[in-house]
């Protein structure tokens, strides 16, 4: 154990820029035993992605690398891995990208190399056997993910099943705009507005503001009606910016400062 | 089989919208390169050359063989390329691709058809004896910019490249190690630089060093093979055809473009030189001295 020691501080070096739930900031690696009195006890828990329950004892064992997350109020506990490959899982929103369209169904694209999705033509709002959309290959859909389990196809859709409209997410085709390439890590943080004052400053301060999807597969599509193309450069070079050097609150708003004035200096 | 996942329709459109503005998604101007990095290791013609998020790893070697039957006053010179899944998914090990292939080409009629190095000062006995040297470069991160990144990546090497000496008494040939001897550096003729442009909008938009998205919305092509004083080499490959006096401002460009890469190498090798000159001590022990 004594060899783990270093690839601690790397971890911890690492973990300094992210902001995570309740619970300290406790970095695990593969076979490190957490106790049971750690975890939520509740009934009604959730153990998410990289935990593994002990067949003996209560306690659990981490299978991957990375951040323990624990939320109380959710009672819910897994392990982050804020710059791993996105898994799919269900009641995640994601941005995926049409590959084919079959009789009854779109495949998609929800990390490229990765095994496909599948939409049905009739997930989508006021969607009939006359009047489905008509996706073309490339198309980008932002969707619902509604099954991805282990040996079978991953099931998407655009359309609340309860109400069978796409609100209140925003679900479906989407059109013009840009889409960027985020860590999954900032995608998680920008679905809870946890760390990204940055974005909030530019909104309110490019003209017209901007319209934002963001799809936790690492995608975030971003459009702006009155700033133009100008504008969504600048949103997309402000998400780049804050992805790869992790900046804090003070860093963000500098960083909106020097974008807004490069963007007014034409 | 991989391949290579087409860029979704939204960001084509958004690329092609932006460079008719005039504007690149990365915020960079239309002729400007990304950043170039060069990377000495601590072996002789090991160098690691970044060029955004590109990076290209080339590491020369030398050896003693037999010179080939038609060309006995000659060395070798051999240049391997190598596209594998640590740069991008979309490559596989073994099966060429059609990039792989153009990389290659490209790479070899750049710098060993224009005849970067001098072959005959590696001839030890004609006939007999010969220096083979070999160029393996090794992409490692792929993000447009391939053949610009690993011609510098290869010049860069040659230039740092130091072979061991070696003595000739008939017959026989003596190669000292690098403790008993210096080495000696290759004897370079001229230093090739590779300029890609993409052309958009019917050859009326040109952009230089096109990062990947940018390389799979454009329409063609073309890349100029520069030195310090001429052009050594044009390759344009198919596509929408393009004006004759485009093509001439790009070489134009393409000089200017070179001649800075150039600067930027032999600064960096300097450098390179002066960190393994521990304490100036070179500047002690030289034995060319003025009366």
């Amino acid at each position: 154990m004594g060899t783990a020691f270093p690839t601690i501080i790397l971890f911890n070096r690492h973990v300094g820029g992210y902001i995570f739930g309740m619970a300290g900031l406790e970095v695990l690696l593969p076979g490190d035993r957490i106790s049971a009195n750690q975890i939520p006890t509740s009934q009604k828990r959730k153990i998410g992605h990289g935990l593994r329950q002990e067949p003996d004892t209560s306690d659990f064992t981490a299978t991957i690398g990375g951040l323990l997350d624990v939320d109380y109020r959710k009672k819910t506990a897994q392990i982050a891995t804020p710059d791993g490959r996105y898994i799919p899982k269900a009641g995640d929103l994601v941005i995926a990208q049409v590959r084919l369209s079959a009789a009854e169904s779109f495949h998609l694209y929800i990390n490229a190399y990765s095994p496909q999705a599948i939409l049905p033509q009739l997930a989508f709002e006021g969607a009939t056997k006359k009047t489905r959309p008509q996706l073309k290959s490339n198309d980008l859909v932002y969707a619902k993910v509604v099954s991805a389990q282990k040996n079978m196809e991953i099931e998407l859709s655009c359309v609340n099943p309860a109400t069978g409209k796409a609100e209140p997410d925003g679900l479906g085709p989407l059109t013009g705009g840009m889409v960027f390439d985020v860590s999954p890590g900032l995608a998680e943080r920008l679905l809870k507005k946890q760390g990204v004052a940055a974005l909030e400053e530019l909104g309110s301060r490019l003209q017209g503001g901007f319209e934002i999807a963001v799809g936790k597969n690492g995608k975030v599509w971003v459009d702006c009606p009155e700033a133009g193309v100008k504008g969504i450069c600048a949103v997309g070079r402000c998400l780049r910016e804050m992805d790869e050097n992790e900046l804090k609150d003070k860093e963000q708003k500098r960083l909106v400062n020097r974008i807004m004035n490069e963007l007014e200096r034409g | 089989m991989p391949r290579e996942i087409d860029i979704s329709n939204i960001e084509r459109n958004f690329i092609l919208e932006a460079l008719q503005q005039g504007v690149r998604v990365d915020g960079r101007s239309l002729d400007q390169f990304r950043s170039l990095e060069l990377e000495f290791g601590d072996e002789y013609g090991t160098v690691t050359t970044r060029l955004g998020k590109t990076r290209v790893h080339v590491q020369i070697s030398a050896e003693v063989t037999k010179p080939l039957e038609d060309r006995q006053f000659d060395g070798i010179f051999t240049i391997t390329t190598e596209l594998s899944p640590i740069a991008s998914a979309a490559y596989e090990v073994g099966r060429q691709t059609e990039q792989e292939v153009i990389l290659s080409r490209t790479l070899e009629k750049a710098v060993r058809r224009s005849r970067a190095i001098d072959t005959e000062s590696l001839c030890i006995i004609s006939g007999a004896k010969c220096w083979s040297i070999r160029a393996d470069v090794h992409v490692l991160d792929s993000d447009g910019g391939l053949i610009d990144c690993s011609c510098v990546a290869i010049v860069a090497a040659l230039r740092h490249f130091r072979r061991p000496d070696v003595s000739v008494d008939g017959e026989n040939v003596t190669i000292y190690t690098m403790a008993e001897r210096v080495p000696v550096p290759l004897s370079i003729m001229h230093n090739p630089v590779c300029i890609t442009f993409s052309f958009y909008h019917g050859g009326d938009t040109i952009v230089l060093d096109a990062t990947r998205s940018e390389e799979q919305v454009r329409e063609t092509s073309a890349t100029f093979t520069v030195n310090d004083f001429e052009l050594c080499q044009v390759s344009k490959m198919g596509g929408s055809p393009i004006d004759a006096v485009v093509l001439l401002k790009c070489i134009n460009t393409a000089l200017a473009k070179g001649k800075e890469i150039n600067g930027i190498v032999a600064k960096k090798l300097a450098e390179d030189s002066t960190k393994r000159d521990v304490g100036g001590l070179i500047a002690e022990l030289r034995a060319e001295n003025e009366r």
